[in-house]
């Protein structure tokens, strides 16, 4: 028992160092994010105001374009799933805002199966997404799509059971 | 279930030999045993073994009790034998001496009551009563007037004819019930010119206890006082009105029962047919003896005792199994209760009607009712001789150990209490409705289909995207 526990705390700090490691390099994004909107908010402060709304509608023009023209399929499908996701999870919730939570295990079942499913296929888009390549070396797309259908079919099982 | 059947058997038995349920062996106690002369037509009828020939009209079943008779000092005399009651009934009539003797004595007494043995006591103005009744009477909560002396008189109501002076002898309408939903045992079928006489009596003040339960009250304008006390004003009454009882009821808790009368006198031969003359003038009839007849068989159980046949209950639900008093049910059932009930009367059991304005209920409880339900009228089961009674109900939404409870005690009635143990279990995790039987649940259903049938086209689409992206990998690989 003793010298398991004695690896585990050898373990631990070398765990920690790479979530370190991994919390500085996904932090650079942001920092560039921020940066890049920093310069409309300087702009903003200048200028009028319709010419800073201009601003802000060639931003989301510039962002959709590049996302449409750069973005791989697969992270657009992605996407799209995620959408519908959130889409089809928020009318359920709104239905059991305006009709009522009976029977509750059927709400909680149909909604967590949306959120479960949000979750699992966030978790494929960065598993998969090329700039994240290097956080996840051992984890190739196929690794990564195989872990998702195997984790959506055990989600699905256990909401289809507990909608009784 | 056995000792039940064992219990019926045994009333039966007693039944046919004796118009009592509970049985025939009734002690006298007299102060002379030559003063049952007076009494003959009353003890007459207690033990009397064919109709009544004298009247023709009215019914008289034969009662055929054995009568003992003894004094109050007698050496012989036990109202006990090795633990054992020796008798089932007593009748006390009114003693000169001051006390009843030891084997008398209050604490017997009350003994006899708790051993199911049933007492008609009566009291006189002419003597004091005796300190062991007074003590009975007090231990029962009814109070007796000071110095155990006192005379009811009525200046407005007396009989004309043999106390024009005195006033003392009352006469007094048939008793009616006391309360709508009372059943009147005693004073119903009486003629509108019958009176009951009330000669030189003892009235008492009943305590409030429910198990006391006044027979006939004074009418408004009677009073008692003490005839010892000399003066021309009287000045110190005991009770007036109708606050005195003439005749009192008392119903323990195990169903015996002592009847209490302030007049010994009403029930001699002398007041049995004698004519009588109103203040007004007009002459009536005595309604004594059926009274004393009534009264007598309320006392000595042949009149309103209620039996229990038969009790049922199951689940009243179409496709569930028909088992009778199952052991156990689950939370919001429908279930069925019956129970089966016989009067006794006189000489027969028949169906027990539940008075007017009255109400036999059911209570289904765990520490509290949960429902508290009228029984209503079940004509299928019903015999000649036994009223079925049946309510049907959901169960609680709570699980644990229930009582089906039927607690029906009344004056004058004995005593139903019933108790029928059942356990409610909870839902077990099949029985609950599934998901699409309930219409509310579809919108969730749907999103979850939904997200399965998106999910396989998603699959199909990566997979169907995925030759662009192979190459990329291949060529990073």
């Amino acid at each position: 028992m003793a010298p398991k526990n004695r690896n585990n705390r050898d373990v631990t700090p070398s765990a920690a160092s790479t979530a370190q490691t991994s919390a500085t390099s996904s932090g650079s994004a942001p920092q560039a994010a921020v940066s890049t909107s920093a310069k409309p908010a300087v702009n903003k402060s200048v200028s009028s105001s319709s010419s800073s709304k201009q601003d802000w509608n060639s931003v989301v023009v510039n962002l959709a374009n590049s996302y449409r023209d750069s973005a791989p399929q697969r992270t657009k499908l992605i996407d799209a799933f995620m959408t519908f996701l959130v889409v089809a999870g928020a009318l359920q919730f709104l239905y059991c805002v305006v009709a009522g939570n009976y029977p509750f295990n059927a709400f909680l079942s149909g909604f967590s199966a949306t959120v479960g499913q949000f979750v699992l296929t966030a978790s494929l888009r960065i598993q998969t997404t090329e700039a994240n390549k290097s956080d996840f070396p051992s984890v190739s797309p196929e690794r990564a799509f195989a872990d998702f259908v195997f984790c959506s079919l055990v989600l699905h099982f256990f909401c289809v059971n507990f909608i009784n | 279930m056995r000792s039940l059947l064992s219990f019926f058997a045994l009333v039966w038995a007693v039944a046919v030999s004796a118009i009592s349920t509970t049985g025939d062996r009734l002690l006298v106690v007299l102060d002379d045993v030559a003063d049952q002369s007076s009494y003959s037509k009353f003890l007459g009828d207690l033990t009397s073994l064919s109709p009544c020939p004298l009247s023709v009209l009215r019914y008289w079943p034969r009662r055929g009790f054995k009568l003992s008779f003894e004094t109050p000092k007698s050496e012989s005399l036990s109202l006990f034998h090795l633990g054992e009651r020796a008798y089932d009934h007593v009748i006390l009539f009114p003693s000169k001496s001051k006390g009843l003797g030891p084997n008398l004595t209050a604490n017997l007494l009350l003994q006899f009551i708790n051993a199911n043995g049933n007492i008609l006591l009566t009291l006189s103005s002419g003597s004091s009563t005796p300190s062991s009744i007074v003590s009975l009477l007090a231990e029962l909560d009814i109070q007796l007037p000071a110095d155990r002396t006192g005379l009811v008189v009525d200046h407005f109501n007396y009989d004309a004819a043999s106390a024009a002076d005195q006033h003392d002898v009352l006469l007094l309408p048939a008793p009616h019930s006391i309360r709508p939903d009372i059943k009147d045992f005693f004073g119903a079928g009486a003629s509108s010119n019958e009176v009951l006489v009330f000669p030189r009596g003892v009235g008492a003040t009943l305590g409030s206890g429910e198990l006391l339960t006044p027979i006939v009250r004074a009418p408004r304008t009677a009073y008692s006082y003490n005839p010892k006390e000399q003066g021309e004003v009287v000045d110190d009454l005991f009770a007036a009105g109708e606050q005195l009882a003439l005749a009192a009821a008392f119903q323990a808790r195990n169903s015996a029962r002592l009847a209490l009368v302030g007049s010994a006198e009403l029930l001699e031969d002398a007041w049995f047919d004698a004519e009588v003359k109103t203040t007004s003038g007009q002459a009536a009839k005595t309604f004594n003896r059926e009274f004393a007849k009534r009264l007598s068989g309320w006392a000595f159980q042949e009149i309103g005792v209620l039996r229990v046949n038969w009790i049922e209950h199951h689940l009243n639900e179409v496709g569930a199994s028909n088992e009778s008093n199952p052991g156990i049910y689950r939370i919001k059932n429908d279930v069925t209760y019956t129970i089966s009930l016989s009067e006794w009367s006189w000489s027969s059991w028949s169906t027990f009607k539940v008075p007017a304005n009255d109400a036999l209920q059911l209570e289904f409880s765990m520490l509290s009712p949960f429902h508290r339900l009228d029984l209503a009228l079940d004509p299928s089961h019903s015999t000649a001789e036994a009223a079925a009674y049946t309510a049907s109900f959901k169960l609680p939404d709570q699980h644990g150990i229930f009582n089906f409870k039927i607690n029906y005690k009344r004056p004058f009635f004995t005593n139903v209490e019933e108790k029928n143990t059942v356990s409610v279990r909870h839902m077990a995790h099949d029985e609950w409705p599934r998901s699409y039987v309930i219409s509310g649940a579809w919108p969730w259903i749907t999103g979850i289909g939904a997200t399965v049938a998106a999910w396989l086209a998603f699959c199909a689409l990566w997979i169907y995207s995925a030759p662009i992206d192979q190459k990329k990998g291949a060529k990073k690989l």
